[in-house]
């Protein structure tokens, strides 16, 4: 038999298993309440009953039977015990009950009952308990007590911690049902969204209920990574697709140079060799711009650049500093630059190297002879780092810098100079690698027909 | 010179041999790392290229197992892949050196006899000597014919490296990678500034040139 989904569930089995243990601790207490108690009300009456014993067999010292007699009459009327006294024979003298219950020389404890008129005329029987001595002239003395009164007490006691565990057991069973449909509940939406994922929805959130218990802190860990993955997923989709799409028109353009070498060396138009030569320079460029998109697509599909480590990028642009003077002294720029020591950033090595190298490459190739170019690296009063490239160049026109930055894409005035328009493209893929961004502004201005020049700065969040 | 290619791009592998035969160095080729490793345990080689995926055994684990038994041999990685973290894999597991593939020839052939040279000059010297140029180590001076040169760090370390390579070609990707420790291509050609710049310090004045360009590789100190 199988039974209703909801009591199969883990709370509803835990919250029995629970109540059985409940249930095992309370018959356990129970027990040893009844023994204690119990016990120290036999207990009581045994002290009481040899109390007043004592006090008889003080009297039959000092007086002999007969003022033992007297007393048990005296005392008979007083109640609160049975007596009976007997002759050595073993005939019954004086006291409150017809036969004793003691065995014949029997000096132990033995129970009895006590038969009582009740006032409405009917015949009671109640527990008594008592014990007979031998008195030194042969005669025997039985003194009891009626300890019904008490016994009953412990018998209500124990009902009532039956009827309590009941209680107990009722409510525990229904605040069982009551957990299990809420756990339930929870997991029934867990359960749904990974079944969505499994099926193929990577778009699938738990909901969130927004209490911040620990089945909300589950849902958002779960979303948290979902979110995630389906990130990843995006990106390594989009690299697939990217990849395919920036070599094509590439691959194109060589075929198509090919074709057209060997129809002029087919002619005698051309010399094959030049030919041979041109394309492998062509093939070269090609696997340059294949590895630049495989390396920006890499990036944005990690999400974070690989291999990160704190660093001085004051000694990186130290270096490229000194890389690029010489550069720029050679095609008659000026070049300076303005470091501030003893910074830190957090972040891979090469490719910020690569990132900057990137910057001062387009402002030695776009910055016309007499112009200038400026490296500096600082901390903003936000705490990030800014690594900035600053040159008197054409700059770019406000409208086109939001889409330089995107893959192959060339303003008119560049295309006379080298490039597949990459190299912008990795520096911002670089930049936001490192949670950082690429900004383009003006540079310093129109001066003297020169300019307004380009300002580039790698801005990077504080290590 | 005697080279071991293990490289599983038969084609590729083929290539190498014949263009290593062209400058008059002797290639043999493993198709896979096992039939590598047993090759490379035969010894007498002078240099390794070891392609880093291969069947049967890839090229990390041939180099580790080589330099746990002891084999020393110069090793030249190759990689289709150019990530920082398959360099540092492939020179932690003992490689000397790291080319991405694709290359160009004169790129390998210049890698592979530096390896080769490398392991040629054992001592260490404290001055270097390359014809008339003399530098010296630890003084950090340079002088041409008695004459001092004066350099800037960074042409002392250029100079340094062409020495200690004096007579082979090296390119400037070797330049940007043991000089500047740049493991990627500026567009802009850094490196003939740096070398021009070099070169008007050390041959300006005297007749004879001895840091020359080597048309499609790179450059060639000559005593």
């Amino acid at each position: 038999m199988r039974l209703p989904a909801l009591l199969r569930t883990k709370p509803f089995r835990l919250t029995l298993l629970f109540l059985a243990l409940f249930a095992a601790a309370a018959a356990a207490f129970l027990l040893y309440i009844y023994v204690a108690t119990a016990g120290e009300v036999v207990r009581r009456s045994q002290r009481e009953i040899d109390r007043e014993l004592a006090s008889l067999q003080t009297v039959y010292r000092l007086g002999g039977v007969d003022a033992l007699n007297q007393e048990i009459i005296g005392r008979a009327v007083v109640g609160g015990f049975e007596y009976l006294l007997r002759s050595p024979d073993g005939r019954r003298i004086t006291g409150t009950l017809a036969a004793s219950p003691a065995e014949a020389g029997d000096a132990g404890w033995v129970n009895f009952k006590i038969e009582l008129t009740s006032p409405e005329g009917g015949l009671v029987r109640r527990d008594g308990r008592g014990r007979e001595v031998r008195l030194s002239t042969g005669h025997r003395l039985f003194v009891g007590a009626d300890v019904g009164e008490s016994r009953s007490y412990v018998v209500k006691l124990v009902r009532a911690s039956w009827g309590a565990g009941v209680v107990v057991l009722v409510l525990g069973l229904f605040g069982g049902v009551l957990v299990s449909r809420n756990v339930s509940r929870q997991l029934g939406g867990l359960n749904r969204t990974i079944a969505a994922v499994q099926a193929g929805d990577l778009q699938a959130r738990v909901p969130v209920r927004g209490v911040r218990d620990e089945y909300d802190e589950v849902a958002e860990g779960l979303n948290a990574m979902l979110e995630r993955l389906e990130r990843l997923m995006g990106g390594l989709r989009h690299a697939g697709d990217a990849i395919a799409h920036d070599l094509r028109s590439p691959l194109n353009r060589l075929r198509s140079k090919l074709e057209l070498a060997l129809l002029d060396v087919e002619a005698g138009r051309a010399d094959a060799g030049a030919a041979l030569a041109q394309t492998l320079d062509d093939v070269d460029g090609l696997l340059k711009t294949f590895n630049a998109v495989l390396a920006i697509t890499r990036l944005q599909a990690a999400g974070e650049a690989p291999d990160q480590a704190l660093f001085d990028p004051g000694e990186l642009a130290r270096d490229m500093a000194e890389l690029y003077a010489f550069v720029c002294e050679d095609k008659g720029l000026a070049f300076d630059s303005e470091i501030t020591p003893g910074l830190t950033v957090r972040g891979n090595r090469e490719f910020m190297a690569q990132a900057l190298s990137n910057l001062l490459d387009n402002a030695v190739k776009y910055t016309p002879e007499g112009g200038a170019v400026m490296l500096r690296l600082r901390r903003r009063a936000s705490g990030e780092i800014e690594l900035s490239v600053t040159d008197t160049g054409p700059g770019i026109p406000e409208a086109d810098r939001a889409r330089v930055v995107q893959r192959f894409v060339r303003l008119e005035n560049s295309r006379s100079q080298p490039g597949a328009g990459l190299g912008l493209s990795l520096v911002q893929a670089v930049a936001e690698a490192h949670g950082g961004r690429l900004e383009l502004d003006e540079g310093p201005g129109v001066l003297d027909g020169r300019g307004p020049g380009l300002r580039t700065a790698l801005v990077f969040p504080r290590a | 010179m005697r080279i071991l290619i293990v490289e599983d791009d038969l084609e590729a592998g083929s290539a190498m041999q014949r263009g290593l035969a062209d400058q008059g160095i002797e290639a043999e080729h493993a198709p896979d790392g096992l039939a590598g490793l047993d090759l490379a345990r035969k010894g007498g080689f002078d240099v390794m290229v070891v392609d880093r995926m291969m069947p049967r055994m890839d090229g990390v684990t041939l180099v580790e197992t080589l330099r746990r038994e002891g084999d020393e041999t110069p090793v030249l990685f190759l990689s289709a892949l150019g990530e920082v973290d398959d360099r540092v894999t492939g020179l932690r597991a003992g490689a000397d050196d790291y080319l991405v593939k694709p290359y160009a020839f004169p790129e390998l052939i210049a890698r592979v006899e530096a390896l080769a040279r490398r392991r040629e000059t054992g001592s260490v010297n404290t001055v270097l000597r390359v014809g008339d140029l003399e530098m010296d180590l630890i003084g950090r001076r340079v002088h041409r014919a008695g004459q001092e040169l004066d350099l800037q760090p960074r042409e002392f370390q250029l100079l340094e490296f062409l020495m200690r390579h004096a007579g082979q070609s090296v390119t400037r990707t070797m330049l940007l990678e043991k000089v500047w420790e740049l493991h990627f291509d500026p567009q802009t050609n850094v490196i003939d500034v740096h070398i021009s710049r070099l070169r008007s310090k050390i041959d300006k004045g005297f007749d004879r040139p001895m840091l020359q360009t080597v048309r499609g590789a790179g450059y060639r100190l000559e005593a």
